[in-house]
């Protein structure tokens, strides 16, 4: 019986040819849609994962206890020994690859102005291992440890009308809570794949960091990164007690996805896009809804003549729901496949987001990626005929009311 | 009619002292201004600055000629060599790592100088209030035992650190031992509070002050002159930018 019905709903769906591409067409574009929003979500969700386990966090991050209490005060005196830490984390089988970092706000003082900028310390060498900071070398080579030297931001270099072998004094709020300035040779140009950075930011000597800000061999944060079988949460209950045992004080140690919020609310948002696209097919459903409604008033006289040969209600409810979810399958199945080709194009070429970042403190690279994922297009696929075929019960609900003696008067 | 006269007269006997010697809020603080200018001054001094992490304290040597330039060179371990010199106009930084001077001007001039209460603004402040001021006398008060004029002064120039200045000046010896410092509207800035004097034949000088920046919270700044020498010799160059870089 139902190999009939869906003979017949196939039959009525090639009659109705152009209300058959309009109902399909609207669950295409839904289905195209939420294939090519997941993706992009997918892919600035990578994007800002990598962006922060190498720029900004690590995998796993160890600070000062009361850092962040006190971050607006910009506290430079709460530091933690970096002796203590790498010996800690030397030892530490989870552990694949660490480096230590000071961030500072600074002063560029240029021209008699004084201009706001981030300054970054950092062992180059370790951080070879950690990253390739070579190649985000746009220009000139990174600058040597031990020396008053620094590599700044392209686009900070650029707006500041700096170039390498210029000199710069910077200034900034020392661990002694003091101030002090140091006048530093721009030997190289970076342009990493976030724009804040390029933009924001400049690069020295750990050493000279430590010397500036009067660190005593503290540092401000420590960033490390996990071996592949680790999982960041996993791992860094153990880092903190292996560092706390051996610096012998309690630390900030948590995994990067407790420290970026801009992570957490992308993962948010994943969430929200979720429903978003529920709405999505919903109205792409309203599209069905409203054919089918017109295809029964249209065969109101079928109808009547199928409920007289003995047709049951069920029986029509199931006709047209087959032809709404033919309709919806066919839809769908062209609307992700348009999605993922979107997808895989949008991939190799990528979404420039320069403009609409620029100025923006936000961890993710000016040009984004799409990354298609199997598992959520297959679930966008299933749930787009999901909803728009459970969308045609509604009409069809309607079809199967009708009373023979009724619909004999549309004859 | 006679008794009524001889009223007016003994009235008059007895305030014409008094009204002949009363001062205006303008002398007031020019006495005042008159009182802390010296023709040079030397001291070592400390600063010792209380914020929510902690007490921490730096030292200097400072040297002064008349109101209008000194230099401070700070000793501790954490910014020695670092020194701000004061000229007629400007005021200049120097670190000892840094290849250039740096000239304070605009925005800059409200950074703390080294984390303390005391911005580099409050060192550009002529000692010549009057001219930039005008003065309302508000009252008398009594302040740790001294008698004092209460002042308003509201700035007539808009080269001045703070648009009101509330000061507390000694009737009798004219140091100001106390001063409120206020945005236009009236909000309350900065507050200082003397808390140590020393006589130089028979000018007090403050050799212990309190400041406090009412912007930020549970903070204060102690400053202590010691050795502190009135109108001695100075190096005519010591002053001087060349100088500043040695």
């Amino acid at each position: 019986m139902n190999t009939k019905l869906i003979k017949t709903a196939l039959r009525n769906i090639s009659r109705n040819k152009r209300r058959s591409i309009l109902s399909g067409t609207a669950i295409a574009v839904a289905a195209m849609s939420i294939v090519a929003l997941f993706s992009l979500i997918e892919g600035m969700t990578d994007d800002m994962a990598f962006n922060l386990k190498t720029y900004y966090t690590g995998e796993v991050r160890v600070k000062h206890i009361d850092y962040e209490t006190y971050e607006r005060y910009n506290p430079m005196h709460l530091t933690v020994d970096w002796e203590s830490v790498d010996r800690a984390l030397g030892d530490e089988k989870t552990v694949s690859t660490y480096v230590p970092r000071i961030t500072f706000p600074s002063n560029l003082y240029i021209g008699g102005s004084n201009f706001g900028a981030m300054g970054v310390g950092a062992d180059f060498e370790l951080e070879a291992d950690f990253q390739d900071l070579a190649s985000s070398l746009k220009a000139g080579r990174l600058p040597q440890n031990g020396t008053n030297e620094m590599m700044m931001g392209a686009i900070l270099a650029r707006d500041l009308k700096l170039k390498i072998g210029d000199r710069v004094t910077v200034m900034s709020t020392t661990a002694a809570r003091g101030t002090n300035a140091i006048t530093l040779e721009i030997v190289g140009l970076f342009a990493f794949p976030v724009g804040a950075l390029n933009s924001k930011y400049f690069w020295i000597p750990l050493d000279r960091a430590q010397y500036f800000l009067r660190m005593d061999g503290g540092v401000q944060e420590v960033l490390i990164k996990l071996k592949d079988d680790v999982t960041s949460r996993g791992a860094a209950p153990g880092i903190k007690a292996a560092v706390e045992n051996i610096a012998g004080t309690e630390m900030d140690i948590r995994p990067w996805e407790e420290l970026s919020t801009t992570y957490g609310m992308l993962k948010m948002a994943q969430m929200i896009y979720n429903f978003i696209a529920m709405f999505f097919f919903l109205l792409g459903s309203t599209v069905i809804i409203n054919t089918t409604m017109m295809v029964i008033f249209e065969r109101m006289r079928e109808i009547g003549t199928l409920g007289a040969l003995g047709m049951h209600g069920k029986e029509l409810i199931r006709l047209f729901f087959f032809e709404g979810t033919i309709i919806s399958m066919i839809g769908s199945a062209v609307g992700v496949a348009i999605g993922i080709g979107l997808t895989l194009w949008l991939g190799e070429i990528g979404i420039d987001y320069t403009d609409a970042l620029s100025g923006m403190d936000f961890e993710m690279s000016a040009i984004v990626f799409p990354k298609l994922s199997v598992a959520k297009t297959v679930f966008v696929y299933f749930y787009s005929v999901a909803i728009a075929s459970a969308a045609t019960f509604i009409p069809s609900r309607h079809a199967a009311k009708i009373e023979p003696v009724d619909a004999l008067r549309y004859v | 009619m006679k008794n009524r006269l001889l009223i007016v007269m003994t009235i008059l006997t007895v305030l014409a002292p008094s009204l002949l010697s009363a001062l205006t809020g303008e002398e007031i603080v020019r006495k005042a201004d008159d009182m802390q200018i010296f023709e040079t001054s030397e001291a070592t001094g400390e600063m010792i600055i209380k914020d929510r992490f902690g007490t921490k304290v730096s030292t200097f040597n400072s040297w002064s000629r008349g109101s209008e330039e000194s230099l401070i060179e700070f000793t501790s371990r954490a910014e020695r060599g670092q020194k701000v010199l004061r000229t007629e106009d400007e005021l200049y930084l120097f670190y000892p790592d840094a290849e250039e001077l740096i000239r304070m001007q605009g925005s800059m001039l409200r950074q703390s100088m080294l984390g303390s209460d005391v911005s580099y603004e409050d060192m550009t402040g002529g000692k010549d209030r009057v001219s930039q001021y005008d003065v309302e006398l508000l009252g008398e008060e009594n302040v740790k035992g001294h008698d004092c004029y209460v002042l308003m002064m509201t700035a007539n120039v808009r080269t001045v650190p703070y648009p009101k200045e509330k000061v507390w000046i000694d009737k009798e010896t004219f140091l100001g031992w106390k001063a409120e410092y206020y945005t236009k509207s009236g909000r309350l800035l900065k507050e200082i509070e003397i808390l140590k004097v020393e006589d130089f034949d028979g000018r007090l000088v403050a050799t212990e002050t309190r400041i406090s920046d009412k912007m930020k919270t549970d903070t204060e700044t102690i400053m202590i002159l010691h050795d502190l020498k009135i109108d001695i010799p100075i190096d005519d160059n010591m002053f001087s930018l060349e100088e500043l870089s040695w």
